[in-house]
């Protein structure tokens, strides 16, 4: 017997579902797409998901898992079912992520020559003062185009309340736009009839705009700059990142052992020796981009690039030091930093935040556990994270404990709803609703910017888990945005 | 181009052509051995003997026992040695991994495509009944990925250093080859009496490398010794002859280096210089010393290899 695939979506009235109304309806931008769907069957269904598989298999578009016998090649789980944003929408987003980019390269800036925020007392002094990610070495430094964050990544999750909030903003390397990119060519090869009925905005352009943005900030003196795509290697995870940008951009794919300085130049070998470069969009930590400077054990990196950097004989993308500003605890300040330097109210919500570094909020973590997620304010990749509903006793009090320990280390926000989506879940064979997030990217330039029309949507696959980082088994889905 | 990129480049192209020689021998010596006109030629151990050899002489040294289903999944399944199929096959996925943003999107995802199926291959089935079907899927993906690289890659560097990684590994795949059955045709007559110069092998030879047909049309003659090894060494039209390959590494070299003036050190000149050799050898030249003739060959390729990776392959 052949059953409609929506035919067991369970319900949960506590979130909002980006595809039903609490009513069960469904929304109208998700309508036609529900309808064709709503003609296939669970087995049609399941054929289309190995179908979509296959095409990331085939495109390459894995990572390894290092096993004890042998080297596995995994790909991201990807749902077919997409994400549609409608335009009036998207552009309050847009218009966001900008915004906030925009601040923060302000805030940088700031932060490495006359540090007016800090001295007004907008931001606090300490919290710079303690921060890993701040680098003594970038003070006084003009960096190209007076651009650090050239390319942000920015994560929204929608409320319970249908409103979106700025969870983090990623503006030291971030990733995932490659799968923006590959999740529709994945979608456009099993689902292609969908595409007739929805007029959404294209999202390969992305490497044209990220090439004119990096060459936007060549070094002073340099005509035509030659640029390349810094990798730590084939083994990276993101390593299919690497190469598909290269790629978009036609630009050559380097690791740090390709590289060679002299004289404070920068040059790659190659097959007729040395060429200079001038543009490098690292795809490397600042900790490892020099031994010489940072990380003595790094082999990712090049002795002597930072000081190229410095003397501008070389444009690094992002600018190094960017992390001091998307540090959880500078998010907490996100809406003050906005007006400071831009004199707008904030487009984006922020989420409250709790900083335990404050003995009045402190108390209040301390006695609201449950109601909170925790998190430390310097990890990344959704690890040592807290989710106060979730914890037994025994688990609070543990919480409690480590808080308590090094106050500085730790945020507290109240605990997000994250929106729910249908998505194809495969043990079950069944569309169920699974928590989702957004990330947009945008790019700033010397005097250009752009927002990629599109973004990450990331799908947490456990039922109920609230955490869709891919390092924690987070899969994606393809995200419409819709043209006018 | 990056000289690491290169070298994967170049190690792929070899490693394309290394797939498919490897298979073509498995196949025709399999099958030729079946209905060979005399016992020698039918003996199972013989024709084991002789893949083994092809794939890796070094290992046929330390075998005792000829077990037909382990040697062919040694040959072509095997993931722990690296004279299989499936390694070589591996090896070309691994090597256009790290030169992926020069290559092609189509390339690559055939290269992956192929990869994928080869690992999904099922060794039972292969060394059971499988072994026409998997050679013959081999050398149509192998044919499928020569496509991709002539129709959609740009006609520059990378295009060369494929190509010469290609020429470079038919030549060396060709005159082992030929070693091969050189010896199993001197085998045959120690054992069973016969002329090495009117040996089957010759013909079976000639099927290995795809050139039976083609050779009957230019000699219009039965095949023997001395007119298949001008035909697969001298025949510059022969497009699996060594002379060819010499003519066309020496053409691609030409994209890298100026070969008009290149320095006598280098591997460019070294090229030149065998391929002007060639020119002017006759069947008489090599006939009298065909072993030595053989190894001086291989010799001189794999220190072409050598020059290559210092002039243009080198990190340092």
């Amino acid at each position: 017997m052949k059953l409609p695939i929506f035919s067991s979506y369970q319900f949960d009235s506590k979130f909002y579902d980006e595809i039903f109304t609490d009513n069960k309806e469904v929304r109208e931008v998700y309508q036609t797409l529900f309808k064709l769907f709503s003609e296939y069957s669970v087995s049609d269904f399941a054929s289309l998901n190995d179908k979509a598989k296959d095409a990331f298999f085939n495109q390459g578009i894995t990572f390894q898992v290092y096993g004890d016998k042998e080297t596995k090649e995994k790909i991201f789980p990807f749902d077919l079912f997409p994400r549609i944003i409608g335009n009036a929408e998207w552009l309050k987003l847009e218009s966001g992520a900008l915004q906030r980019s925009k601040a923060l390269n302000l805030f940088l800036w700031d932060l490495y020559h006359d540090q007016k925020i800090l001295k007004q007392n907008i931001v606090p002094r300490d919290l710079i003062a303690s921060s890993a990610n701040y680098l003594k070495e970038m003070e006084g430094f003009d960096p190209p185009g007076g651009i650090y964050n050239h390319v942000s990544g920015t994560d929204l999750i929608k409320h319970a309340d249908g409103e979106y909030y700025v969870l983090e903003d990623n503006i030291r390397c971030p990733s995932g736009v490659s799968y923006v990119v590959g999740n529709r060519e994945a979608l456009k090869r099993t689902l292609f009839g969908v595409f007739n009925s929805y007029k959404s905005h294209n999202v390969s352009d992305y490497g044209q705009n990220l090439l004119e943005i990096i060459e936007s900030v060549k070094p002073k003196g340099v005509d035509i700059p030659k640029c390349v795509v810094l990798t730590p290697g084939v083994y990276n995870s993101a390593y299919y990142e690497h190469s598909f940008l290269a790629k978009q951009m036609g630009v050559e794919l380097v690791e740090g052992r390709d590289l060679f300085i002299e004289n404070d130049f920068v040059y790659m070998k190659t097959i007729r020796g040395l060429q200079r470069i001038d543009v490098i969009y690292r795809r490397v930590d600042d900790e490892f981009i020099d031994p010489q400077v940072f990380n003595k054990d790094s082999v990712l990196g090049v002795p002597g690039l930072f000081k190229s950097y410095i003397k501008g004989k070389v444009s690094l993308v992002n600018a190094p030091g960017t992390g001091v500003a998307d540090d959880k605890a500078i998010y907490t300040y996100m809406p003050q930093i906005i007006k400071y330097y831009l004199d707008e109210e904030p487009i984006l919500n922020n989420v409250h935040t709790y900083h335990c570094s404050r003995p009045d909020e402190l108390k209040y973590v301390l006695e609201n556990i449950d109601k909170l997620v925790v998190k430390p304010v310097d990890e990344s990749g959704g690890y040592g994270i807290s989710i106060g509903n979730t914890l037994t006793k025994e688990e609070i009090e543990k919480v409690q404990k480590t808080i308590q320990e090094n106050p500085r280390k730790y945020i507290a926000q109240p605990i997000m709803s994250l929106s729910t989506h249908a998505t194809y879940i495969e043990d079950q064979n069944s569309f169920e609703p699974r928590h989702v997030d957004l990330r947009t990217f945008t790019l700033l330039g010397k005097d250009k910017d752009f927002v990629l029309k599109g973004g990450l949507t990331r799908v947490a696959l456990r039922k109920g888990n609230l955490v869709v980082n891919s390092s924690q088994g987070g899969g994606s889905k393809d995200t419409w945005v819709l043209k006018k | 181009m990056l000289a690491r990129v290169a070298n994967n480049l170049f190690w792929m192209g070899r490693y394309i052509e290394r797939s498919e020689h490897i298979a073509r021998y498995l196949s025709v010596n399999y099958f030729s051995s079946l209905d060979a006109p005399n016992e020698a030629s039918q003996s199972r151990e013989f024709v084991l003997r002789s893949m083994l050899f092809v794939a890796d002489e070094e290992e046929l040294k330390e075998k005792k026992e000829f077990n037909e289903s382990e040697i062919l999944f040694d040959c072509g399944l095997n993931p722990e040695k690296p004279y299989s199929i499936l390694s070589a096959i591996k090896n070309v996925q691994q090597n256009a991994n790290g030169a992926r943003d020069l290559i092609s999107t189509e390339l690559y995802e055939s290269i992956n495509t192929l990869n994928r199926t080869v690992k999904a291959y099922s060794a039972e089935r292969f060394v059971k009944s499988g072994l026409f079907d998997f050679t013959t899927m081999i050398a149509s993906n192998v044919a499928s990925l020569r496509t991709k690289i002539r129709a959609t890659l740009l006609h520059d560097e990378v295009y060369a250093i494929i190509m010469l990684g290609i020429y470079i590994e038919r030549a060396n795949q060709v005159i082992r080859i030929i070693n091969s059955k050189y010896n199993d045709a001197l085998l045959e007559k120690v054992n069973f009496g016969g002329s090495v110069r009117t040996s089957y092998e010759w013909i079976t030879l000639l099927k290995c490398v795809e050139t039976y047909d083609m050779m009957r049309r230019y000699y219009r003659k039965t095949p023997t010794s001395d007119t298949v090894l001008e035909f697969l060494i001298l025949n510059p039209n022969c497009p699996r002859s060594i002379m060819n390959s010499l003519n066309s590494i020496h053409y691609y070299i030409g994209f890298l280096t100026n070969t008009e003036n290149a320095d006598k050190d280098s591997a460019a000149f070294l090229i030149g210089k065998l391929m002007c050799e060639y020119r002017y050898k006759t069947i008489d030249d090599f006939q009298e010393d065909l072993k030595g003739f053989i190894e001086t060959l291989v010799d001189d390729l794999s220190l072409v290899g050598e020059k290559m990776g210092k002039d243009y392959f080198s990190l340092s």
